[in-house]
């Protein structure tokens, strides 16, 4: 009957039509995959619910990337803890950092600007919070003079006003705030104290006791509209120490958190 | 709660009972209670993402308990007892037997079911419904991690229960009258879900034990640390909940070929075609599990293996589709509820395919994955068509059921909200993917283009939806109770026979 030649016709469609978009798809990815031999090894280290780099040369960074323009970066991904996703969503980079596996995902940056760095497999708590930023930097002296006139451009935007924490800290040591050692684990003690008083004008040092990166971040969470708004020491790494200067802090009650991991709270009292 | 007009009975006596339709029964009383549980977890997340920040669900480990217990609730508490439900009650009308081949066992089947919805939701686990490791052995808090594991573990061994059940009753016991060939597509597809579930669940049930071992440190199998390996659990997990999504999809499939002819007022357009289609999908759909873990670092040869087999169980769909199409063609279709709600559900099935090629073509998956398009897509078909349909079916089976007529007018309101409803959220999520918002956080950054626009949209077509299924569960209550005593022999006014049970075979 006339019946099943209909269907037929139509079978036949609908297969000529997957047909098509499979061997497409196979070609673009074929090509899109392939890593160029002279591209630049970026390690990227994905854990509980920060991002770490390392560059070829060996510079590391921590919740930062710098790249060049125009340069094939080839990221190889590891996680220390459980499955996160290395994912740059401008660029369409997506790949998963499951630890026991190094994954290789490869891009190269045509736009100079500042892009979103994000994870997208969930990890727990700090999944929301796991972003990091990229840094795309002007390739030539020329590019770098039209780059500037790009608004993406500037550098340190906003209220992101203290972030050489890593830095050692100048002259003698002021009232200790101390990251306990195992703080990252949540319902752990983490701020010793928890309270901190001190006088406006005071200086404070905040020594991370622990193995992990933490940061001492004003407002009660990184969703908190106020966060960093009146001091933020930015990562500290594992053993490094940090100041707050309190000089422009007006007198009051601030809650503190640690952006890597926002169940870490504090409370500074400025007199 | 007595519910049958003609013959009213003391609640214990339907708990009690063995007989298919009192199983049948109770499993869709308690589905519909579990969506209803579900849907409030729903409401509860999307009021959180109405805005950015934490305003509603305060901690975001609460938000990831919210978004697990509620995928699994509406999987293994809604989809899946459902249909079993619904397959009880009819199947054995469908092959003329007197009940199911073992009532007792399939009384076993379904009480297994509380139990395994208090271990779930007594431990509210935070895991995700696809409880990945190391997440899930490393990070994520006892004991509610393995009162889920366990809750699972129950809940699969009743739909294993169930199935063999299904399928000695549909082959063993089916009439001797009654060729295969001729019996309902809707017991076709019951018989293809069944099989899948026996070929799939025990790989899941063979990992949840892995998981909990490996939780107790006494093994690794998915423990780096340990010398194990967290994508083999994938591997696992998908072999069986790639045929699963096809186990929630086929009952609706049956479902919407015992609705579409009957209010189209003509025979269905192919029966053979039908069949071919369950089979091909319930054979094709083992071969695609991996498209899932596209962007685990697979390799190009496996990936190509993966897309090739996920586009080759396409064909089977669209053939439902086009039979469903040639069947209404040229119909007087009759609009009421349970037919708005099937054509509803074929619209959106539609839609979600389409959706689900995009997703298969290798280089956009990785727009897609993880992202909110993928909510948006998995929804377009759990909430769209498989759920869309189910209530239709609900209406469709009321006067069945309760003897009783259900009020029209107010289904017909439900129909437009919930489809309203279903596509302000789902359309919009699929755009917000693209805006490359990441899937199961709980606070988002407002400031970047789109996103908090969106997500508003999005909530406000949740609540609309969500108001709906409140309309529907009054319109049942009320109806069961007090409504309109049903004309037995045909009360949609169709013209033609309704479910006959002294013929005892239902007829298209
Ligand atoms: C209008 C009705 C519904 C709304 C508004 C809704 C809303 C949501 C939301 C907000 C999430 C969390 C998304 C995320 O953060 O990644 C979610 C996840 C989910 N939903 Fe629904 N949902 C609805 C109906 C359904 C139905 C009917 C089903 C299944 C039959 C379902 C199955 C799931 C699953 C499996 C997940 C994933 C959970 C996970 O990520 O572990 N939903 N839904
Ligand atoms: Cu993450």
């Amino acid at each position: 009957m006339g019946h099943a030649t209909i269907e037929w016709v139509y079978v036949g469609v609908v297969i000529a039509l997957l047909t098509w978009v499979g061997a497409e798809s196979w070609n673009v990815e074929r090509i899109v995959e392939h890593v160029p031999a002279e591209a630049e090894t970026i390690k990227v280290i994905g854990q509980q619910w920060f991002w770490t780099f390392e560059h070829q040369d060996g510079k590391k960074e921590t919740g930062e990337l710098h790249l060049k323009q125009g340069v094939p970066y080839k990221f190889e991904l590891v996680s220390k803890d459980v499955i996160h996703n290395f994912n740059v969503p401008d660029y369409t980079i997506l790949m998963d950092a499951v630890p026991g596996r190094v994954n290789v995902v490869w891009n190269l940056f045509d736009q100079p600007g500042e892009y979103h760095i994000q994870c997208r497999e969930y990890c727990g708590f700090g999944h929301p919070t796991m972003k990091a930023k990229l840094f795309v930097e002007p390739q030539t002296a020329e590019a770098a003079g039209n780059a500037t006139a790009a608004p993406a451009q500037a550098p340190a935007q906003g209220e992101n006003a203290t972030s050489t924490a890593t830095a050692a800290p100048a002259g003698p040591p002021g009232t200790p705030l101390t990251i306990l050692e195992g703080s990252s684990v949540q319902g752990s003690p983490d701020f010793d104290p928890d309270t901190l008083t001190v006088k406006k004008g005071d200086k404070i040092t905040v020594t991370n006791k622990d193995t992990l990166p933490h940061t001492v971040t004003s407002g009660a969470s990184p969703s908190d509209p106020n966060s960093a708004k009146q001091f933020d020491t930015s990562i500290i790494e594992g053993g490094a120490t940090a100041d707050i200067e309190t000089t422009n802090i007006a007198a009051g009650e601030y809650p503190f958190h640690c952006t890597v991991h926002p169940y870490m709270m504090g409370k500074l009292v400025v007199q | 709660m007595v519910l049958e007009v003609k013959q009213p009975r003391p609640m214990w006596e339907i708990l009690f009972s063995t007989h298919h339709t009192d199983i049948g029964l109770l499993y869709m009383i308690s589905s519909i209670t579990a969506l209803m549980l579900g849907g409030g977890l729903a409401l509860a997340l999307r009021a959180e993402l109405f805005l950015p920040g934490l305003q509603i669900i305060q901690d975001p480990t609460s938000f990831n308990r919210f978004f697990t217990v509620h995928g699994t609730t509406m999987l293994f508490l809604w989809a899946i007892p459902f249909a079993a439900g619904v397959g009880n009650y009819l199947i054995p009308i469908m092959v003329r037997y007197k009940d199911m081949a073992w009532p007792k066992l399939n009384a076993v089947a379904f009480w297994m079911i509380p139990v395994g919805a208090a271990l779930v939701w007594l431990g509210f686990s935070d895991t995700g419904w696809t409880a990945y490791p190391p997440y899930s052995i490393i990070r994520a808090p006892g004991p509610a991690a393995e009162m889920w594991i366990f809750g699972l573990k129950i809940l699969g061994i009743s739909s294993i229960l169930g199935s063999i059940n299904f399928i000695v009753t549909i082959l063993k016991c089916r009439h001797p009258d009654l060729s295969i060939m001729k019996m309902s597509l809707f017991s076709w597809s019951i018989l293809s879900i069944s099989f899948m579930t026996i070929v799939a669940v025990p790989t899941f049930a063979a990992s949840l034990i892995m998981l909990y071992t490996d939780r107790l440190g006494i093994s690794g199998f998915f423990n780096p640390a340990m010398g194990g390996d967290p994508i083999a659990y994938q591997h696992l997990f998908w072999f069986t909940f790639h045929p699963e999504v096809y186990i929630f999809l086929l009952p609706a499939v049956g479902m919407l070929y015992e609705m579409i002819p009957k209010f189209s007022r003509k025979p269905l357009f192919s029966y053979q075609s039908g069949v071919a289609a369950f089979v091909l999908l319930a054979l094709i759909g083992f071969a695609s599990w991996a498209h899932h873990m596209f962007a685990t670092g697979m390799s190009f040869t496996e990936k190509t293996v993966f897309m090739v087999g996920t586009l080759a169980a396409v064909p089977a769909s669209s053939m439902h589709v086009f039979n469903w199409i040639a069947t209404m063609w040229g119909g007087r279709i009759k609009f009421a509820a349970p037919m708005l709600f099937g054509v509803g559900g074929i619209m959106l099935f539609f839609a979600s395919g389409a959706g689900g090629v995009v997703n298969t073509a290798l280089p956009l998956d990785f727009i897609t994955h993880d992202s909110y398009w993928v909510v948006g897509h998995f929804h377009l078909i759990l909430m769209g068509t498989v759920s869309l349909t189910f209530t239709g079916f609900i209406y469709y089976l009321f006067p069945l059921i309760t003897g009783r007529m259900y009020n029209e007018r107010a289904a017909q309101v439900h129909f437009v909200l919930a489809f309203v409803g279903v596509i302000f959220v789902f359309m919009t999520q699929h755009l917000l993917g693209l805006h490359g918002m990441p899937r199961r956080i709980a606070d988002y950054d407002g400031t970047i283009p789109g996103w908090l626009i969106m997500n508003q949209i999005a909530s406000i077509g949740a609540w609309i939806a969500g108001l709906s299924y409140v309309i529907m569960l009054v319109n049942l209550i009320k109806s069961a109770g007090s409504g309109k005593e049903a004309e037995m022999r045909d009360p949609f006014k169709i013209g033609e026979e309704y479910y006959d049970y002294t013929r005892r075979e239902p007829h298209h």
